[in-house]
């Protein structure tokens, strides 16, 4: 049967078993669309702005593991959609993005809406086309999808001409069964040699550390990690964007490292004598100053990506590959030499990670104070949300004090359920990204949590919200301003709060809801705030945005003494250091 | 720092080109200068058709020459930089080779 470009390209979609897609039309996405209504397999969403396409789709990638699937128009669609795929670029998030361009002919004679989306996309891919003929567009998409989830996974790019997708030139349709990309090999397997000199480096540890980050995620490595800890014993510290990967309230946990790290953390990680990094990159909100990152420790570094390894920090000993099949090889391979482990000789080392645990370690326990005499501390709140879900939904978050504390505070036992921009760290991710897990999961509880500044960045998705009734739950931890720039202009201005408020020109949020058909709730003292959280989960068939009033003077600890600090060198507190 | 020599082959394709050089730009190596030729002789890189079980047409891929002046620590993280290009067949500096991904401890190119 012969078929026109347009359905080539919708047929390879669904041949590639995409459920979603999250898109906006235009001028040169026409025929695309025309196709799009002629079928049934795949469901389009129709978002408010390809922003939010973006991290729609990224949001459904992060929490099943599938790709995530774009189609935009040409030029300002382009354009607008690029903020979502340097979010899902920097985080290493499988995406593939279809962006409409002027007709062939036009191209590069700045043509109504023509845009050089290759060309402006480029830094923030993983790798991107431009269709030139209908019969290689069955192989292009086949190959977007490949490389957009092999090796370290990343967002791709598929731009495609008007003509080429004309209704009325048929053509062949036969989608191929493997993508062959002779040019394109990312590790698989990790070498034996290296392997067993990881092991030998385990053995003889006394302060070991497992450090684990959001590659462990991507390679579906949890199970192979926490049996790496049964056999092992040793402490775990997630990154940002591993959290969830080891259960946030195992035995071994030492809560998330780095810049708003815990103190029991950053001190294991300053004092260790081996570093087991799983799919982490020692990023510099991790690492702080690098020359005097962990002066002791010996670096064992798994990672799929060669640039990844001794890029920030030397590694003594690289094992590359998918962390999965490295953590399996590993794993295989000490239970050979089980007996040559020796559980004794690491007890001092818990028990000193308990002291410094015990000493400064995050009070869990803030939300028992329901006194209305203090405002209502965001960390509390966060806390309320995570005992009223059962530290069991999936949570999406912003950027600001309000996601490093619903990273403090909101335990993950699982992986993929701790939705956020790592890499990036964009404002307007929040919102966005829950409609793409509630649609992939819809019985599962998806909460949002946002701060007043971010939810404003992509605020007009509540109405695709209403349109496909996703009943998210998103809790505005509103602290009048934007908090976590004015928490750096507290500690490195003298508290010139420079452009970080708008008190007087917040929208009424209830109000705001309402407008769209959701449901609104406010609080504003601590003794509203279970019951208020309890009502809107207990809300099952609409979206509820809880506003809840906070302290606008809490900042986030601890915090990394920078410039020049190492990762013992943290605020504890206002004025208070180590 | 010293001025080394890299050697690129890659697919022949529209845009494959400046990526390489946009990969300079966005991690911020200089280009001292680059030189691109399709390749027509294939009998040095035979053993890259060997390896990859394929034989080159005239015109598909290119051969790419780039001298650049960095530290040895930069220079393998550019190289793993390009060896992740898609496009890229392979690569090398004076001491390794990246060949579809797989490294080699010596100078192929
Ligand atoms: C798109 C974007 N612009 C600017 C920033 C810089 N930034 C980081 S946190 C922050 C404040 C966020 O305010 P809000 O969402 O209210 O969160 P809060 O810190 O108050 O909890 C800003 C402006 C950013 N991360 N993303
Ligand atoms: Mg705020």
């Amino acid at each position: 049967m012969k078929i026109a470009g347009n359905d080539i390209l919708i047929q390879s979609l669904i041949n590639e078993g995409v459920e979603y897609i999250f898109g906006y039309p235009g001028g040169a996405a026409l025929h695309i669309y025309d196709s799009i209504f002629n079928q049934k397999e795949m469901q389009h969403i129709l978002v408010r702005h390809e922003q939010g396409a973006t991290h729609a789709a990224d949001g459904y990638a992060r929490a099943t593991g599938k790709p995530g699937v774009v189609l935009v128009t040409s030029g300002p669609g382009a354009t607008n959609a690029i903020t979502g795929i340097a979010t899902a670029f920097m985080d290493s998030i499988p995406m593939v993005v279809i962006s409409g361009q002027v007709q062939s002919h036009l191209i590069g004679t700045d043509a109504f809406q023509e845009t050089d989306m290759i060309g402006v996309s480029r830094p923030i891919v993983k790798h991107s086309f431009t269709v030139d003929k209908q019969e290689n567009i069955a192989q292009i998409v086949k190959e977007a999808f490949h490389i957009a989830t092999s090796g370290r996974q990343g967002p791709v790019v598929i731009d495609v001409p008007k003509d080429l997708t004309n209704p009325d030139e048929l053509f062949d349709f036969n989608y191929p069964e493997k993508a062959n990309i002779r040019s394109y090999n990312p590790p698989v397997k990790p070498e034996n040699h290296q392997v067993s000199r990881a092991v030998d480096a385990i053995l003889t540890a006394e302060r070991p550390v497992i450090y684990a980050g959001g590659g462990t995620i991507s390679s579906n490595a949890s199970c192979e990690l926490r049996e790496l800890n049964e056999l092992l014993d040793f402490p775990v510290t997630n990154t940002l964007m591993g959290l969830g990967v080891y259960p946030g309230t195992g035995k071994r946990f030492l809560g998330m490292l780095g810049m708003h790290g815990t103190y029991q953390a950053n001190m294991a990680m300053h004092n260790a004598d081996l570093i087991i990094a799983v799919g982490a990159r020692f990023d510099d909100r991790i690492t702080n100053t690098p020359e005097k990152f962990a002066p002791k420790a010996k670096v064992i570094h798994f990672d799929v990506d060669h640039s990844s390894v001794s890029k920030i920090i030397e590694a003594d000993i690289a094992v590359f590959g998918q962390v999965k099949d490295s953590l399996k090889a590993i794993n295989n391979y000490l239970r050979s030499r089980k007996d040559e482990i020796n559980r004794e000789k690491i007890s001092p080392w818990h028990q000193q990670i308990r002291e410094w645990k015990e000493k400064y370690g995050l009070n869990h326990e803030l939300y028992k104070n329901d006194s209305d005499e203090h405002p209502i501390l965001p960390q509390a709140a966060v806390q309320h949300i995570y005992q009223e879900s059962e530290g069991k939904a999936f949570v999406t978050s912003d950027v600001g004090q309000h996601q490093m504390f619903a990273a403090q505070y909101y335990h993950f036992d699982e992986p993929r359920k701790w939705i956020n921009s790592g890499g990036l760290g964009t404002m307007g991710f929040g919102l966005p990204s829950a409609m793409g897990v509630k649609l992939a999961y819809p019985e599962e509880e998806v909460i949002c949590i946002t701060g007043e500044g971010s939810i404003q960045m992509c605020i007009q998705e509540l109405s695709t919200c209403s349109q496909y009734k996703l009943p998210i739950k998103i809790f505005n931890i509103n602290n009048l301003a934007l908090g976590m720039v004015k928490q750096w202009q507290d500690m490195n201005y003298d508290g010139r709060h420079s452009s970080i408020s708008y008190e007087d020109s917040l929208p009424d949020f209830v109000g705001l809801a309402e407008s769209y058909g959701h449901v609104g709730i406010k609080i504003t003292k601590n003794s509203e705030l279970k019951e208020g959280i309890a009502k809107a989960l207990a809300i099952k068939d609409k979206l509820v945005f809880v506003d809840i009033y906070v302290d606008p003077n809490e900042h986030v600890y601890p915090m990394l003494v920078a410039p020049n600090g190492s990762l013992k060198d943290m605020w504890l507190g206002k004025g208070e250091k180590t | 720092m010293i001025q080394r020599k890299l050697t690129l082959v890659m697919e022949n394709k529209p845009g494959a080109l400046a990526r390489v050089v946009g990969l300079f730009h966005q991690r911020g190596y200089n280009i001292d200068s680059l030189h691109v030729d399709p390749i027509e002789d294939f009998e040095p890189f035979r053993f890259i058709e060997d390896e990859l079980g394929i034989k080159f047409q005239v015109g598909e891929v290119s051969r790419l020459t780039i001298r650049t002046t960095v530290g040895d620590k930069l220079m393998r993280q550019i190289l793993r930089q390009i060896n992740k290009l898609i496009e890229v067949i392979a690569v090398s500096d004076d001491e390794s080779t990246y060949l579809k991904g797989v490294l080699r401890n010596e100078n192929l190119l």
